[in-house]
């Protein structure tokens, strides 16, 4: 410490150099996988093994993307995560917020319901995911749309829970209550009221169960095989290639990537809540 | 349409509503009415499982196998003396250690850069946040063209920067596959550091550093004495849900490097994966999964309890 007393510096105005610096490389570190594998999906395969690389595609092609969807059958992958992540989605967003309304407003069960829902969050699926693949074997659910619905519901289940838990909580109740003594069931006071003014945290609950079921693949891999097969699992077809498949591989990530990060995107007003569980607000 | 007709006009007349004998009953059982289509849902898809494979974990069950004899703990012996097992307990922390480290501290220095307003900041936040978004199938895909030789630019890259021929085996070569592996797991989740701990940031009270400024404390100081104070709950929360993600490691693998070369990129799913669903030894995988989720719940009591203690905003 020197003995001198600091001289107070005025405001500074000068360029945070370290600051840019760090930012910019932050950012070219981010989009630059993205950036390789979209000029990976349109370049002709001759330009594959140039060296130097070809870091901008001078003639661009489609011919990945129509592989990667017909002959890969990356559609039928694609119309299958449509189908199982918009079901799961739509019941894990009802289910949660009816579990969450009961808590926020009755606490139903006290702490240790609320907080038993929280721990299946942080069970290790494949845990999970042995058993139920024997379960569904033998109840016949393997490689159904409708068993992996029903898995991803209850995988997404205490995220929903946990956010809507968080929303209603910081809901006034006076309009539920004054629903209630103007003689509204509890039901009504609920579907009525609590509904309608929680709709914002219903969608973004929504929308963060879509990410985790559209980019899951570990219970898709185990639990389906070749009829409900979701988009994530198509990627099986390119590991281990020796330089055949690069286009498609980039092509089908291109595919599957546009809908979880528009939506991504359009939510991250709630992005802190989603990533906590509630825990925080954004 | 005759009844709710009625049942409004009632209403508006202040009497309360005559209900049917199970809307009466619905009303009286409502709060656990709404709880029981999740709670019976996680039952039977969670609590179920778990339950089932614990009686799996003390028989035969094994498609090589027939029969489904109790043989006691034989299946935990088998993964305890598995040396393939202990290596890949041992690389699930080790890589799940090193990359929440680096998500951390990368994720604390982008923060901090970005509390401030300035111009382009939310169009900067919207690119930060996207590897969130994308599934970890989709990152691992995306760094294999970006390693895998020959295809890969970053060898030819690496070449220019370091005026030297760069041959490296990036999907291969010990160790540089684990630097591959820690770099994609670096780059999808140092957002998520990012995003937690610039919520935190921003919530300290800007006055305290007004105050601090006014007696001359300077910009390091102010960090030890007001940020990380205010800050240490929030990067609790932060270490803790991304280490417990982290120790789930496998889809990156999957792609990655499958394993391989030999076993030396098992993780512990990635394990107990190939041992129930490659040898089909499911009875041993079960068993194997009891152990890491018993080990997956010490971390979850020492730093959660922990968690709930400070209790964040």
């Amino acid at each position: 410490m020197a003995a001198v007393a600091p001289v107070r510096r005025p405001k500074r105005r000068s360029i945070p150099v370290g600051r840019i610096m760090l930012l910019g490389f932050f950012l070219v570190f981010v989009l630059w996988p993205l950036y390789w594998m979209f000029n990976t999906s349109i370049k002709p395969s001759d330009d594959y093994l140039t060296v130097p690389p070809v870091w901008f595609p001078t003639a661009p092609t489609l011919v990945h993307y129509e592989a990667a969807l017909f002959a890969y059958r990356g559609l039928d992958g694609l119309i299958n995560s449509l189908i199982i992540s918009l079901s799961a989605t739509v019941l894990s967003a009802l289910f949660g917020t009816l579990m969450a309304y009961s808590l926020a407003r009755y606490n139903t069960g006290g702490q240790h319901l609320s907080f038993w829902v929280l721990s299946q969050r942080f069970l290790p699926p494949i845990g999970i995911v042995l058993p139920v693949f024997l379960i569904y074997r033998g109840v016949g659910l393997y490689d159904t749309h409708i068993g992996l619905i029903i898995a991803y519901t209850v995988f997404t289940l205490p995220v929903s829970v946990w956010m809507m838990f968080a929303y209603f909580r910081g809901m006034p109740k006076s309009m539920e209550e004054a629903a209630l003594v103007d003689g509204c069931t509890r039901w009504e006071a609920f579907w009525r009221v609590a509904v309608p003014l929680a709709a914002p945290g219903i969608v973004a609950a929504a929308v963060f169960a879509f990410i985790a079921c559209w980019t899951e693949f570990f219970f898709a891999l185990i639990l389906t095989s070749r009829t409900a097969f979701t988009l994530p699992t198509v990627f099986r077809a390119f590991i281990g290639f020796q330089g055949a498949q690069y286009g498609e591989a980039a092509a089908l990530a291109i595919v599957s990537l546009v809908p979880s990060i528009a939506l991504g995107v359009l939510a991250q007003r709630h992005l802190v809540r989603g990533l906590t569980l509630g825990a925080v607000r954004g | 349409m005759q009844h709710t007709a009625t049942i409004s006009r009632m209403k508006a007349a202040g009497a309360p509503p005559r209900l049917s004998g199970f809307a009466q009953w619905a009303d009286r059982h409502f709060k656990w009415l709404l709880v029981a289509p999740a709670v019976l849902l996680i039952l039977a898809l969670s609590v179920y499982p778990l339950l089932f494979s614990l009686v799996v974990s003390f028989i035969n069950y094994d498609f090589q196998v027939p029969g489904h004899a109790f043989v006691g703990l034989k299946n935990f012996e088998r993964v305890v003396f598995d040396p393939v097992a202990r290596w890949s307990l041992l690389l699930t922390a080790w890589l799940s250690g090193i990359s929440v480290a680096i998500e951390f501290v990368l994720g604390l220095l982008v923060a901090l850069t970005m509390v401030r307003n300035f111009p382009g900041r939310g169009v900067i936040m919207s690119i930060l946040i996207v590897p969130l978004f994308i599934s970890p199938v989709i990152v691992g895909q995306a760094w294999t063209l970006l390693l895998q030789r020959p295809f890969g630019p970053t060898n030819y890259i690496l070449t220019q920067l370091l005026g030297q021929e760069v041959t490296i085996g990036w999907m291969t070569e010990s160790p540089w596959l684990y630097a591959s592996l820690i770099i994609a797991d670096v780059w999808q989740w140092t957002p998520f550091m990012f995003v937690i701990l610039l919520a935190g940031l921003t919530a300290v009270p800007p006055n305290l550093y007004e105050a601090a400024e006014l007696d001359g404390v300077n910009a390091w100081q102010a960090f030890w004495a007001i940020t990380l104070p205010h800050l240490a709950p929030m990067m609790l929360l932060a270490l803790t849900f991304r280490l417990l993600d982290a120790i789930r490691m496998f889809d990156t693998i999957f792609i990655m490097t499958g394993g391989g070369p030999g076993t030396r990129t098992y993780t512990a799913s990635y394990y107990l994966y190939t041992v129930g669903f490659t040898q089909f030894h499911l009875s041993q995988a079960t068993a194997g999964s009891w152990l890491f989720l018993i080990f997956t719940a010490l971390v979850v009591m020492l730093l959660v309890r922990r968690l709930l203690k400070t209790e964040p905003v």
